[in-house]
């Protein structure tokens, strides 16, 4: 028959790619620069595992269904409607998978969302078309980027830094990806969390809200330095009370 | 129970023949014939769209077209597609269906079913119609959330134009919901009980009772987000004592429940098609018909899983009940799983769209898991992990429904059969295409890539996938082209086709195709729910007796 190709072989050729891939998706993963970051790379690696053998099974038996009962003939098919032990244990597993996962879900979340009574920094961000104000709680240090000039946040090695988090004008979004965290900014609402960055570095943040026409310049930096560095860079500009600018696109 | 045949009913003169008659229509098969080649129009202007942003994406720092046109493309790709293609196919197509598989001569409201037709039609046409304003079209996403899309913002009629379109389109479905669940309840033939109702018409009834609990929320959201753009109200302005985070909460009040307004008719398409090409009764009609209505109802209680990066609703709450979602879905898979067991299965092309369908489906429904836990949504939300997500779900899958059901029902609505052979190559194209363009977005979405934005920098990946995925949107496009050929040249050869060339099961394979304007000139015994099926082996039987 023609086109035959098409059937069986396609599939099974879609489907093992897509199985294999996955995994190389986890890969693509950042593998989380704070301590919070870390407990939900591991809810990452556990839900991807699962997602991939949920894959592997669910969608073999919807691959290999139709090879292995490829009709032969005109004689008619056991014409059996229902397997009352079968449709049980089918309907018990995935309750209990989601079970496991869900209590995975509640304590990864109850950390993350967690704040700390005594965070070592304060920095109030504000979101407003098209870029972000840091304000360094207590001091006269402050941020100010524009989608050309994206702002760049300071925060110590190994502490932990609270961001609160408002909007001027429309809905914006907080996101880091290297952190694997991102937070909305909403008008009248304000949010705070907490980061502890346990890695060195510069991580690039963007706004994840579509907020209009400069919404995929709306981007920033966040750069992990050593607490003493820190100190050092917090002095030396809070000498310079002027609106700061910096930072790479 | 039918009453008055229709047959028996006047036409006026001018309403037999030509235009006039399809305008002044209230036949059900034409009303749904009428919704599905509308939807299909808005199916090409959304893809063309889709195109452009995907020409637009497909190297970093290009500018094939501005900000704003970009801002414009997305929102009415999202919004046609969702408001003018996929629910009203679905709508069409359970027009066209519900009254012949209940034995049925037409819908029970026929001049509201005209009407909800044109109203929706009006709305479509309305929004896309913003585009000829002067500060063009809508602009702030298919959800349109405020401020973004108050009078400071979008200050362009466009936006009007678009909220009084989607009231429109919305007012439409919840008529055409009572239309449906009043058709099922009391237009059904004798012997038709609620039991032997095919799978399919189930699906519309728990749809159309979601569209009755959700479309209200919607009605009410962009009917208060009108009263503040134009008439002085401050519903969602913070400044004045309203809540921007209220506009969420009523628009995926409404917006959860639309996934499953866009997913649920097409679970019907798709075990109605491999129960016929497995040549076996629906495994656990039963289980299949409570998932429905489970699902339903879960989907109530679900819409803050959308608003976990608002900090405004951390309950755990909303994720166990997202995550309770996947039973009655696991147990519609096993069910299509069990329907195919030890089946005899023909992998013609709607049986191929059904399986790509099962798998796509899979696919999304898994990362769909993923993302209903907050630690990872924090990640993933609003990233392209989610575009990746979401497309798996209503383009690998309700997409590949639609594209299932017509060249399922194609020779029962137009007697006319599409060529199989064709059909499986433009099921390679879309399949292959489909796989190709979203996949690397969920690559891309956890490398850190936002959505909607119009373009990126130069990463190490981030261009080669994005190419990848404009391959992919080009492969499905000639896959598109390949089907709407096919219909033409099918359409013009005309080979003859028998009234039943698929050995169905449910009562429209009974009639002619296409069925007569009152539908049956007589219905066979209904004693299950495959009466078609009863009554080919009691022919077989009685043949043999002979």
């Amino acid at each position: 028959m023609k086109g035959r190709w098409i059937g069986s072989p396609g599939l099974a050729t879609v489907f093992v790619v897509t199985l294999g891939l996955g995994g190389c998706g986890w890969a693509s993963l950042p593998s989380g620069a704070t301590s919070q970051a870390e407990l939900m790379h591991r809810d990452w690696t556990v839900f991807t595992i699962a997602g991939l053998c949920v894959f592997a099974i669910v969608g073999g038996l919807i691959v290999g269904a139709p090879f292995v009962w490829r009709r032969r003939g005109e004689a008619l098919p056991p014409q059996f409607r229902r397997n009352v032990p079968i449709e049980i244990i089918t309907t018990v597993i995935p309750l209990i998978m989601i079970a496991l996962l869900f209590v995975l879900t509640y304590r990864v979340e109850s950390v993350v969302e967690r704040l700390s009574p005594s965070p070592s920094t304060i920095v109030d961000v504000v979101g407003f078309r098209w870029s972000w104000r840091f304000q360094y709680s207590g001091t006269s240090v402050q941020v100010i980027g524009t989608p050309k000039q994206p702002p760049e946040m300071v925060i110590p090695l190994g502490r932990t830094t609270r961001i609160n988090l408002e909007s001027a004008d429309v809905n914006h979004a907080f996101w880091v990806p290297g952190f694997l965290f991102k937070r909305d900014a909403i008008p009248g609402v304000h949010n705070s969390f907490d980061w502890h960055p346990d890695h060195l570095g510069v991580f690039v943040g963007r706004c994840a809200e579509f907020c209009g026409l400069e919404h995929a310049f709306m981007t920033f930096a966040v750069r992990v330095v050593p607490p003493d560095e820190f100190e050092r860079w917090l002095r030396q500009h809070e000498t310079r009370p002027t609106a700061y600018r910096q930072g790479p696109r | 129970m039918s009453g008055v045949s229709t047959r028996d009913l006047p036409v006026p003169a001018l309403a037999r023949t030509g235009l006039l008659s399809w305008i002044a229509t209230t036949d059900h098969k034409r009303i749904g014939i009428m919704y599905m080649v509308t939807a299909f129009a808005f199916f090409f202007v959304a893809g063309i769209m889709a195109m452009l942003i995907r020409a637009q994406l497909a190297q970093p720092n290009q500018s094939i077209v501005t900000s704003h046109t970009y801002s414009q493309l997305f929102t009415l790709h999202g919004t046609a597609m969702i408001f003018f293609f996929v629910v009203p196919f679905a709508f069409g197509l359970a027009n066209f269906l519900v009254p012949l598989q209940i034995g049925a001569p037409d819908m029970a409201f026929p001049r509201l079913n005209a009407f909800t037709y044109w109203i929706f039609l009006l709305g479509a046409l309305t929004v896309m119609s913003g585009a000829a304003t002067n500060g063009g079209a809508a602009a702030s996403g298919w959800f349109a959330y405020v401020p973004l899309s108050g009078i400071k913002i979008s200050s362009g009629l466009g936006q009007d134009f678009w909220i009084l379109g989607i009231l429109m389109a919305s007012i439409s479905s919840i008529l055409t919901s009572i239309n449906l669940i009043t058709t099922v309840f009391i237009y059904r033939a004798p012997g038709m009980t609620m039991w032997r109702i095919p799978i399919f018409t189930w699906e519309m009834v728990a749809t159309a009772l979601l569209v009755l609990m959700a479309f209200p929320a919607l009605t009410a959201d962009l009917g208060m987000l009108l009263i503040d753009r134009r008439f002085g109200g401050h519903f969602f302005d913070p400044a004045a004592g309203g809540s921007a985070v209220l506009y969420q909460h009523l628009f995926w009040f409404f917006g959860h429940p639309e996934v499953y307004i866009m997913i649920l008719p097409y679970f019907g398409v798709v075990t109605e098609i491999v129960s016929t090409f497995s040549r076996k009764p629906v495994f656990g009609y039963v289980g299949m018909v409570l998932a429905a209505f489970a699902i339903a109802g879960l989907s109530m209680g679900v819409w803050a899983h959308h608003m976990f990066t608002t900090g405004a609703v951390s309950d755990p709450f909303f994720s166990a009940v997202s995550f309770l979602i996947a039973v009655p879905t696991g147990i519609k898979f096993f069910n299509w799983i069990g329907t195919m067991w030890r089946g005899s299965i023909s992998l013609t092309t709607p049986m191929l769209f059904a399986v790509g369908f099962l798998l796509n489906f899979l696919n999304g429904g898994i990362t769909g898991v993923m993302v209903a836990s907050p630690p990872i949504d924090f990640h993933a939300e609003d990233s392209y992990f989610l575009v990746s997500h979401f497309h798996y779900v209503i383009g690998g899958g309700s997409l590949f429904a639609i594209f299932a059901a017509l060249f399922f029902w194609f020779p029962k609505i137009f007697g006319v059969k599409l060529n199989e052979y064709w059909g499986k190559v433009c099921f390679a194209f879309e399949f292959i295409g489909f796989n190709l363009t979203f996949f690397p977005m969920y690559f891309l979405g956890v490398m850190g890539m936002p959505r909607r934005v119009y373009t990126y920098p130069n990463l190490p990946g981030w261009g080669s996938l994005n190419a990848l995925a404009t391959l992919g949107a080009a492969i499905m496009a000639v896959g598109v082209i390949i089907f709407v050929v096919n219909v033409i040249v099918s359409a013009i050869r005309r080979a003859p086709v028998p009234d039943d060339p698929w050995g169905g099961f449910t009562l429209e394979w009974a009639t002619t195709s296409p069925p007569p304007a009152h539908n049956f000139d007589r219905l066979p015994p209904i004693r299950s729910e495959r009466p078609v099926f009863d009554l080919r082996q009691s022919d077989l039987g009685s043949q043999r007796k002979r």
